[in-house]
């Protein structure tokens, strides 16, 4: 629509540069513009040049290939304006990085720099050919990450509208309810005061004074209890206000994914989590670790023969096993261990640690 | 708090405190002394020992109590040049049975607690004596309450993902202690409690004990009665108490009547008390466990019925438990931070919990009440 009127504001001599037809022949004329090299030209010469398929610019000297549906309306007069504006929304959309990915204000301040210089390049033609290679490589190699932001763009967005559209919409509401209250309170007003006077029209004149001070009281009372029901039912909204936003506050979340292009940075380091590990029973400890000996089922000895025919103890649930474990364990527990070592290893780290207190003791 | 907050965990550690390192060093650098007697070293050594404690006592702050039992009070604590940190400080009262020296369940606790290190295991900081010659010592603080708080709380839903994760902790405290050849004997969700961070962990080693040598007898009046083992109950003892049948008739009607049959020798045991033929119930099988435990599922119920067995040579060890397949498939066992918990505050609770003694229960129906007269006694 803004187009159309932008179309309209023109000049009526404009003249189309292709079939130099002129808007004061053709009132209804439309210009449209391709990005591929900005030369304008009128709708019918769109049509009859590019309707059999794409075709090369009627423009002397230009020799772009372009496409029907790639044409469209010019949104601002000045073309490099337009030229600009689509450049920007291109690399804004590729490079859309946010402030929260990077680890400090600095390196996200050095990426929008880069953006602005990648910008300018594309606007100036400066290093074009490079330029739109760097992008290209960024583009494919964080797909993930580009979509992800996009999609948090459009989230955001779309819920700035809905809280906008709510409070205009709540805005209204209270308007309405200001007005039914002065409505209301109007109409009481009325109502109070016609029963005051056919009350003194009825009453004699001694009751005058009474009645009137009596229907005073009766309106002030109204009108209190009316603002007292009116704060209770604000703050009740208030409250579900309150409970909605922090609802809703928690509703954003990042889903990132790093791709290293080498493009951009001082980029947050993002930890993948972790695919979770089967669960360990033992949580890391190995269960009857055994450096030097391996355990029998059985051993030889007089000594617990006894103890293995008595059924008494069998069914007691005396595990002789337990005992084997144990003793051998015992028997082999000091090899291996190194005290001499041990201790001159404790007492460097200790010394280093405690320097300090060290020099106190030496005075 | 897998990793203790403190720098030493066992309490033989404390002695690298710069305090005395100097008192050490002073000792060996001294100039040659001249031959000294005897009793002068006895003096020094004596000084060193009360300096050493003392040192350790003035690592910790005392501060509010928690609870007090029969046998031991308990203080929030904390570490003097760190007041964000907490412990949980037990004073054994003194005094109380024995009137010449420290109780067994104090040296019991002391004696197990240092040697075992492991997070489903309670961290027993240090131990000190305070000036009227009581010992106190300084443990984790586990400050969520514990298992029997969640399981009496209906106001708390719980899954067969967080039954799995609370199991596995329990089954690997258990196996931690039974690896160092520790016997704990009063396992029960009174004495299973829970740190900040959803750890379950053993505590109160007030009964526990080495695994004996053959032909040295232990007795079998340990557990708290509710978690005996048939076995224990079959025991050695030739004054039945009138609930140890109670008991055992109890086990019998859930999980069958012992008989040589399934359970060999079993009419050896000393304590033995023969089932008239005709009420003899037979050993149930998977499907009663996975009947009665739906929420298992088959799987677990076969580790279920293994734990139960009733003869102690079948039912399967602590590691044995930790090695089912139950805990690999499906559900996988709940994170710790995700655990369900209860909103109250446990530390109270821990604080009644360490201060029982080991095999009571305090939730009688007159827990509270004064003891009355019975005049119907009396006639």
């Amino acid at each position: 629509m803004a187009s159309r009127n932008g179309v309209d504001r023109r000049d009526d001599d404009e003249v189309c540069p292709v079939c130099k037809s002129s808007r004061y022949l053709n009132p209804n004329m439309r210009f449209l513009i391709n990005p591929e090299c900005y030369h304008k030209m009128c709708e019918s010469c769109v049509d009859r040049i590019f309707s059999s398929g794409p075709s090369s610019c009627p423009v002397a000297g230009c020799r772009k290939t372009l496409r029907k549906n790639r044409f469209r309306a010019q949104t601002f007069e000045d073309i490099g304006v337009e030229r600009e504006v689509d450049i920007r929304r291109r690399v804004m959309h590729i490079l859309n990085r946010r402030e929260d990915e990077f680890d400090s204000k600095r390196n996200y301040d050095d990426f929008l720099e880069q953006r602005e210089e990648i910008i300018a390049n594309l606007v100036s033609r400066i290093d074009v050919a490079k330029t739109e290679a760097q992008l290209q490589a960024y583009a494919s190699e964080n797909m993930d990450s580009i979509r992800a932001n996009q999609a948090l763009e459009e989230e955001e967005a779309s819920t700035f509208q809905a809280r906008v559209t709510k409070e205009q919409e709540e805005a209204r509401q209270r308007r309405q309810a200001e007005r039914d209250r002065l409505d209301a309170e109007r109409r009481e007003m009325q109502a109070g005061r016609e029963d005051f006077l056919s009350r003194l029209a009825s009453g004699s004149s001694a009751d005058a004074g009474k009645i009137a001070r009596e229907g005073h009281k009766v309106l002030l009372k109204k009108s209190s209890a009316r603002r007292s029901e009116e704060d209770r039912i604000r703050q009740k909204q208030a409250a579900l206000r309150g409970s909605e936003t922090k609802r809703t506050g928690t509703t954003l979340s990042s889903v990132e994914k790093s791709g290293d292009s080498g493009l951009i940075k001082g980029l947050r380091k993002i930890k993948t989590p972790e695919p979770e590990k089967p669960y360990d029973p033992f949580m890391g400890y190995v269960p009857e670790k055994r450096d030097y000996y391996t355990l029998k089922q059985s051993y030889p000895s007089g000594y617990l023969d006894r103890i293995r025919n008595d059924p008494q103890a069998q069914a007691g649930g005396y595990d002789l096993r337990e005992y084997y474990s144990r003793t051998l364990l015992e028997a082999f527990a000091g090899l291996g261990v190194f005290v001499e070592e041990e201790v001159t290893r404790r007492d460097v780290s200790q010394a280093a640690a405690t320097e300090g207190a060290a020099v106190a003791v030496e005075e | 708090m897998a990793a203790s907050p403190f720098a030493s965990r066992s309490p033989s550690m404390t002695v690298a405190s710069p305090n005395t390192l100097r008192l050490r060093a002073g000792v060996t650098d001294w100039p040659p002394r001249p031959a000294f007697t005897s009793k002068p070293l006895a003096k020094a050594d004596q000084e060193l020992t009360e300096q050493l404690n003392e040192d350790v006592r003035q690592k910790y702050v005392k501060d509010k109590k928690l609870g007090e039992g029969t046998y031991a009070v308990v203080f929030l604590g904390y570490l003097r040049n760190d007041p964000a940190s907490k412990v949980a400080i037990k004073k054994i009262k003194v005094n109380a049975e024995y009137k010449d020296g420290l109780t067994m369940d104090a040296i019991r606790e002391v004696k197990y607690l240092q040697e075992l290190s492991h997070p489903n295991v309670i961290a027993l900081h240090d131990v000190f004596s305070s000036k009227d010659q009581n010992l106190n010592l300084v443990l984790e603080f586990l400050p969520r309450g514990d298992l029997e708080m969640l399981i009496k709380d209906s106001d708390i839903q719980y899954g067969l993902a967080d039954i799995k994760a609370w199991m596995g902790m329990l089954a690997r405290g258990v196996w931690f202690c039974h690896e160092n050849f520790v016997l704990h004997r009063d396992i029960k969700p009174n004495n299973l409690l829970i740190a900040s961070d959803g750890e379950v962990k053993l505590a109160d080693f007030g009964l526990a004990r080495s695994f004996a040598d053959p032909y040295l007898n232990m007795t079998h009046q340990v557990i708290t009665r509710w978690y005996r083992p048939p076995e224990l109950l079959y025991g050695r003892d030739n004054t039945p108490v009138p609930w140890t049948y109670d008991q055992i008739s109890k086990i019998c009607d859930a999980f069958g009547t012992p008989t040589e049959a399934n359970w060999p020798g079993v009419s050896k045991l000393p304590n033995y008390i023969p089932t008239d033929p005709a009420s003899i119930v037979p050993l149930q099988g998977r499907e009663f466990f996975y009947r009665q435990f739906p929420t298992a599922g088959p799987v677990g119920a076969d580790l279920l019925m293994a734990m139960c067995s009733l003869d102690p040579r079948n039912r399967i060890t602590a590691v044995e438990a930790l090695r089912h397949h139950w805990w690999t498939i499906d559900p996988r066992p709940t994170r710790n931070e995700d655990l369900p918990q209860k909103q109250k505050s446990g530390a109270k609770k821990m604080g009644d919990d360490l201060s029982r003694r080991g095999g009571q229960i305090d939730d009688g129906p007159f827990k509270n009440a004064a003891r009355q007269l019975d005049f119907g006694a009396m006639k």
